[in-house]
């Protein structure tokens, strides 16, 4: 139950599926990463403003802080317990905001299992009901409305994020790997 | 450095990325990640992630808890900072949603916010002129 208390919440310790890596921090570090202030086009998905702009400077690999703006249309998801017990959560069907209004948004770049880009992105959002909702944001069913959204990259350099799977939670996870 | 200057300048120096692992704490995992890239001050550049649960202080010096899992990470800013005692303190504010989507704001309470599936975060090194 959500509330307010005078202790804070003693941690759960969650049992995972798999055995967990005694690594508990994979972090890698760049010497030099590049800034750039990226304007996201009208009319594109997330996806592609995000994936297809970065390409042509060569940033394959990057975190981004996106700032807000409205999206013609905007999905996204949410995390309850996974009803097939096959990992601790798992991601609801679609959830539609319509058009919407991303508050505030931080996104990874990197790759997919399959060697495309994937990006990962988790916003809060204002829907076209006018809630304000938070969640998974599903990229590439989401439009930018008329207005360019501005967002600021931080190229990762000299090492990659690459999604493979996870053991532990039995999902497929980005994991920084050194090139 | 505990002394907070009203002005502090300096550069921005590496930039680190990391993957931390589940039941890991979100606040002392961060300090734990400057640790090992060696960072005495750093700032967030991005976060995102899922949480077991959340906490989050109130104004009143309450806590609010936040029940998962999922409680996902959609917004999150910070720095972290070395004390006169060497100690590393990362103090982190930000914005969950549950898993129905509603969410709450607040600073998250050291120790009280286990991380679900995964957090991923970058922080950039925070260069001090002394």
């Amino acid at each position: 139950m959500n509330g307010a208390s005078s202790y804070p919440g003693r941690p759960r310790t969650f049992k995972h599926p798999g055995r967990p890596n005694p690594v508990r921090i994979q972090s890698e570090n760049s010497k030099k990463s590049r800034h750039v202030r990226l304007a996201l086009q009208p009319g594109l998905s997330l996806f592609d403003a995000i994936v297809n702009s970065l390409a042509k400077i060569n940033i394959e690999n990057a975190s981004l802080t996106i700032l807000g703006g409205v999206f013609d249309n905007l999905d996204y998801c949410v995390a309850p317990p996974d009803p097939k017990k096959l990992s601790v959560i798992a991601y609801t069907k679609p959830i539609k905001a319509g058009k919407a209004y991303m508050v505030f948004g931080n996104a990874t770049l990197g790759e997919s299992m399959e060697g495309q880009p994937l990006v990962h992105c988790h916003a809060a959002i204002r829907t076209e009901d006018g809630e304000i909702k938070g969640g998974h944001i599903l990229t590439q069913s989401c439009i930018i409305g008329s207005k360019a959204i501005s967002a600021l990259v931080t190229s990762l350099e000299g090492f990659k994020l690459v999604q493979s799977f996870d053991a532990e939670t039995n999902i497929a996870l980005l994991q920084p790997v050194r090139e | 450095m505990g002394e907070f200057r009203v002005i502090e300048s300096g550069n921005m120096g590496r930039v680190a990325y990391a993957r931390i692992a589940p039941n890991e704490d979100l606040v002392t995992g961060i300090e734990k990640l400057c640790l090992r890239e060696g960072f005495d001050n750093a700032f967030v550049r991005g976060a995102l992630g899922s949480l077991v649960d959340a906490c989050l202080t109130n104004m009143d010096g309450n806590f609010t808890s936040i029940k998962g899992p999922a409680v996902e990470i959609v917004s999150l800013a910070g720095e972290v900072r070395t004390e006169d005692d060497g100690a590393l303190v990362a103090s982190l504010t930000g914005v969950v949603a549950d898993p129905d989507g509603t969410i709450y704001g607040g600073a998250f309470v050291a120790g009280s916010n286990p991380i679900c599936m995964t957090f991923e975060v970058t922080l950039e090194e925070w260069l001090p002129k002394i």
